[in-house]
């Protein structure tokens, strides 16, 4: 049983950000929970998912988290209590909806949890989707520590409630994806059931709603006044004040402590930060001259604090404010204990010195001696041998084609891993959408082929539009639908195609050629490991022009591999002739599989047994025959 | 003959200039570089200084001379139709194979004959219309398989890279059936100080050949106006009919050849040969006689094999007579000079015919 379940009040338990997350909404008492898997944010219905049926509530993987947020605000409509988790991309997604539901309100307290990921260690933007909670006028909590993760999910339903909001909580990757101790609480029996009553429309009365949107907030901000995110730490009535939210608060204490400052300077850590607690936050700096404001990404409490001040000039008198604004602070990647303990350092006019003075040139010596690694597929990942298919028939076409780039693992096609074949990479869907651009430039005498790319959970996310689209509007565009089985960049969550659902029960399968063939364009599917037949059908498509799709099937090989035998795969040394072949090493340097390497002393290409997954693809690529599969 | 470059100058020199002959004879020898219908592209640069590929490649520079000297131990005698030992008429005697075929049924009489005799294990010929416009290379194993390929294409395709796959599996005796282009790379290859397995090649039938259609323009040309599963059969008849025949399951369509003109593939400009002058046994049309076949025979090997032939009556031959022999000599001459004019035009500079390595005194000749 997954830890989430652990029926023992007041124990402290290990836990991800992330499950703490979870956990809180479960000490709520959740009753639907939705997603679309993104990191950082994917564990959070995962973790659901896996004790739902254990304590009889609801959870899925949504299509898209557009879908999901209306999925779960369905339940809060009806009464219920409802989660709905995403990335930061997530909420651009579903933005729509979230800037309607704000004025129609909620009924069942709806928490609606975003995972931003600072330095974009694994998405294609950085954004700080705090913006959004003040955009729609939304409370906006923000844990600090994995206790306050659970805590603050478990009240933001109840907050939900009496305002009538929907709440959003924002986390980040170091909170979401690290672990600590969390103090579990009582899980409630559920005892709710789902009515929907009264009417919820968001088109008629907008000024007078928006009126009450704001009427809502305010109640929001006066429960923020009390609330017990919201605390002050060291000398009272300190000049110097750190005024710092989320993974603010644990860097700024470490450094604080690292430069001996405890006994100067005060932290005032804000959890509730949108709309601030303003007199809590006044009562704090009556005595403050000197602001350094600690948090991650654009200087959004940094704003919002100096609004409040130019208010409060009178009371408050003149304070200098640092942060990002100032420059001490960055206002994008992600920040940490370093950062700022030099700022303040800096402000101070105090020496930091983190490591000794010949750190960094150490440092960069080392790197020197590592080898270098560039990111790159798995061992046996059908996109390998899909965009070498791509790259090939793109240049057998010789119009000097392209790829519009998509987001999945497929996105490393913009680098050596998929042989640089990705010339466009932007959000879910924009592949297709942009591709259905170049392909209506004809006209403008531009002649070459485009290929979008997308994975088959992309596809049901937001490559569907696209494509019919291109079909209504005529364009050129070959769709290549890259589907592995399911979403494999997050952890491999089922989606509509894969045949499971959330809980890993038999679900009906939606399959992505019927979809093509219903938009009444041409489609195709390959088994990309077919490499010769994948490359002369993509290439017949883009003599044509029109709309046609290719789906390279075969499942990811991570997923493949734990279900079946894994074949034995083996170079025969007498077949393969080095250096003499006049093949360059291509298995080892240029398909660049990380389960072949050279094998310096023989000179001959070796499989690395524990990389390799038995894919075999490899082996109808070598010039020689060389490579030998035996099937387990 | 090593000629010192790689994939890079192929890429510069040849593909990037229109000048692939789509033969084949580099693909299937590295991972780098592919085929697909008529088109051939290096993938992804190797990185080699050096390559088989340009080795191979018949529009690399060729010294024709030293390649007569090396196939047929002498300088051509004559120059417009290179090295042979006889020119003759001949014709399958089977009428099965005369039905299927083009003209006489030659070339499959000889390939099924070499092959049920042992002479050579496998045959590397051309199948036309398989499920489509494009033909494609195949292996024949049994001699039965040959007649499916009977018939003219008129689009070059990769052949050799089908030979290229099968020389690597087999040690046995093989035979080619290729077009002019095709057997000068294969030649090419079996003198290579490069390693290969082209010297398996036993019997080397090359086709007449005057051009070859581009897949692509000719495909696009007929795809409006036919549904182009339903091809059985492609016919130029000789002049003055001036069009393409093309036979259907539904029936037959002509247009006039002007039309195809246009896609005719810019290599076929240059092209200095237009009888195969490198094979062992060449093939073409009569003029006036569809049942017929233009026979020459250019090596002693090939020469026993088409005595036995007779004997076993597989073939029949007849002379060939004074005028349709002139009419040939001055076709081929024909060819040449058209194809050295071609290459001067795009070089600019009249002792550069890029890929044809021909001293003054062998230019002269043709001229």
């Amino acid at each position: 049983m997954s830890i989430l379940a652990i029926d023992q009040p007041g124990r402290s338990v290990l836990m991800m950000g992330n499950e703490a997350i979870a956990r809180g909404a479960l000490e709520a008492g959740v009753d639907f929970s939705t997603a679309y898997p993104g990191t950082p944010s994917s564990e959070i219905i995962e973790s659901l998912a896996r004790v739902a049926e254990h304590f009889g509530f609801y959870a899925e993987w949504s299509t898209n988290e557009m879908v999901a947020l209306e999925a779960a605000a369905a339940a809060s409509l009806s009464g219920l209590r409802a989660i709905v988790a995403m990335k930061q991309n997530g909420v651009n997604v579903c933005s729509d909806f979230l800037l309607t539901v704000n004025l129609t309100g909620t009924k069942g307290g709806l928490v609606f949890v975003v995972g931003d990921d600072p330095s974009a260690i694994s998405s294609s933007n950085e954004q700080d989707s705090r913006n959004f909670a003040r955009f729609a006028d939304l409370p906006l909590l923000e844990p600090a520590t994995f206790q306050e993760a659970k805590d603050m999910t478990r009240w933001a339903f109840e907050l939900s409630e009496r305002v009538g909001l929907p709440c959003m909580i924002r986390s980040v990757t170091r909170l979401s994806h690290s672990r600590g101790n969390v103090k579990l609480a009582e899980i409630p029996q559920r005892s709710r059931s789902a009515r929907f009553e009264g009417s919820y429309i968001a088109g008629v009365f907008v000024p007078i709603k928006h009126a009450e949107l704001h009427q809502k907030l305010e109640q929001a901000r006066e429960e923020f006044e009390g609330s017990e995110f919201n605390w002050y730490v060291g000398r009272e009535g300190a000049r110097f004040v750190i005024v710092t939210s989320g993974s603010g608060w644990l860097y700024s204490r470490e450094a604080v402590a690292a430069l001996g400052l405890d006994g100067e300077v005060g932290i005032l850590k804000i959890g509730t930060t949108w709309p601030l607690p303003e007199s809590f936050i006044v009562d704090h700096l009556r005595q403050a001259t000197e602001l350094l404001i600690v948090e991650e990404v654009d200087p959004f409490l940094e704003q919002n604090i100096k609004i409040l001040l130019a208010e409060q000039a009178k009371t408050l008198g003149p304070i200098e404010v640092y942060g990002a604004r100032s420059g001490h602070l960055p206002a994008f990647g992600d920040i940490n204990q370093d950062k700022v303990a030099r700022a303040l350092a800096d402000i101070r006019g105090l020496e930091y010195r983190a490591r000794d003075e010949q750190y960094a040139q150490r440092a960069s010596e080392l790197a020197l001696t590592l080898p270098p690694r560039m990111p790159t597929f798995c061992p046996g990942c059908p996109h390998r041998a899909s965009l070498w298919a791509i790259k090939a028939a793109l240049k057998l076409d010789g119009r000097d084609g392209f790829v519009a780039g998509d987001i999945g693992c497929y996105s490393l096609g913009v680098g050596p891993a998929g042989f640089w074949q990705l010339k466009t990479l932007h959000c879910m869907g924009a592949g297709i959408g942009l591709a259905n651009g170049f392909g209506k430039l004809g006209q403008f005498a531009f002649d070459q082929p485009v290929v979008a790319v997308c994975g088959d959970s992309t596809f049901f996310h937001a490559a569907i539009p696209g494509l019919i689209n291109a079909r209504f509007n005529n364009s050129n565009v070959l769709m290549v639908v890259l589907d592995n089985g399911g979403t494999a960049m997050t952890g491999f969550q089922p989606h509509p195609g894969s045949g499971t659902d959330a809980l890993g029960r038999p679900a009906p399968v939606v399959e992505i050629e019927e979809i093509c063939k219903a938009i009444g364009v041409e489609v195709r599917v390959r088994d990309p490991f077919e490499v010769d037949r994948a490359i002369e059908d993509l290439y017949d498509m883009l003599q044509d022009g029109g709309v046609k799709v290719m789906v390279f099937r075969r499942k990811c090989f991570l997923i493949e591999s734990r279900e079946k035998a894994k074949p034995k795969v083996f170079v025969d040394p007498e077949k393969c002739i080095g250096d003499e072949c006049g093949c360059a090493r291509f298995c080892s340097r240029v398909f660049n599989c990380p389960g072949i390497i050279w094998d310096q002393d023989a000179e001959k290409a070796k499989i690395d047994e524990v990389v390799c997954t038995g894919c075999g693809v490899c082996a109808t690529l070598c010039p020689q025959g060389a490579i030998v599969v035996e099937e387990g | 003959m090593k000629a010192g470059k790689g994939s890079l100058e192929l890429e510069k020199e040849v593909l990037n200039e229109g000048l692939c002959t789509s033969c084949g004879a580099c693909v299937e020898i590295c991972p780098y570089i592919k085929v697909v219908k008529d088109r051939v592209a290096v993938i992804e640069p190797c990185g080699l200084a050096e390559g088989k590929c340009y080795d191979f490649c018949p529009r690399t520079p060729t010294d024709i001379a030293a390649l007569d000297r090396r196939i047929f131990g002498q300088e051509r005698p004559d120059s417009s139709l290179g090295s042979y030992i006889s020119i003759e008429m001949a014709q399958a005697r089977d009428n099965k194979i005369r039905s299927r075929a083009q003209y006489g049924g030659v070339v499959s009489a000889l390939m099924t004959y070499a092959m049920d005799l042992g002479e050579i294990g496998a045959a590397v010929l051309t199948r036309p219309f398989d499920g489509g416009l494009m033909p494609t290379s195949v292996v024949a194993e049994e001699s039965s398989q040959v007649l499916g390929c009977a018939t003219s294409n008129y689009i070059a395709s990769a052949t050799l890279a089908g030979m290229n796959k099968v020389i690597k599996q087999r040690r046995d005796a093989i035979g080619v059936v290729g077009l002019p282009c095709q057997i000068l790379a294969l030649r090419k290859m079996q003198v290579s100080e490069h390693e290969n397995g082209a010297m398996g090649v036993k019997l080397v039938i090359g086709l007449f050949c005057t051009w070859a259609l581009s897949y692509k323009e000719f495909y696009r040309f007929l795809r409006g106006r036919l549904d182009l599963s339903l091809i059985k059969r492609l016919d130029i008849p000789p002049p003055p009919a001036n069009i393409l025949v093309v036979d259907t399951e539904t029936g037959t369509m002509e247009f006039p050849l002007e039309d195809m003109r246009g896609f005719i593939k810019p290599t076929c400009g240059i092209c200095f040969d237009m009888t195969s002058e490198f094979a062992d046994i060449s093939v073409g049309m009569v003029e006036g006689m569809d049942d017929w076949n233009t026979l020459m025979i250019r090596t002693p090997e090939a020469e026993r094999l088409i005595e036995k032939a007779r004997q076993d009556g597989i073939i029949e031959t007849r002379p060939l007579d004074e005028a349709r022999l002139t009419h040939l000599r001055e076709a081929s001459l024909q060819k040449k000079r058209r194809a050295i004019d071609d290459l001067v035009k795009r070089t600019g500079d009249e002792r550069n015919l890029l890929y044809l390595l021909l001293s003054e005194e062998e230019r002269r000749k043709f001229l």
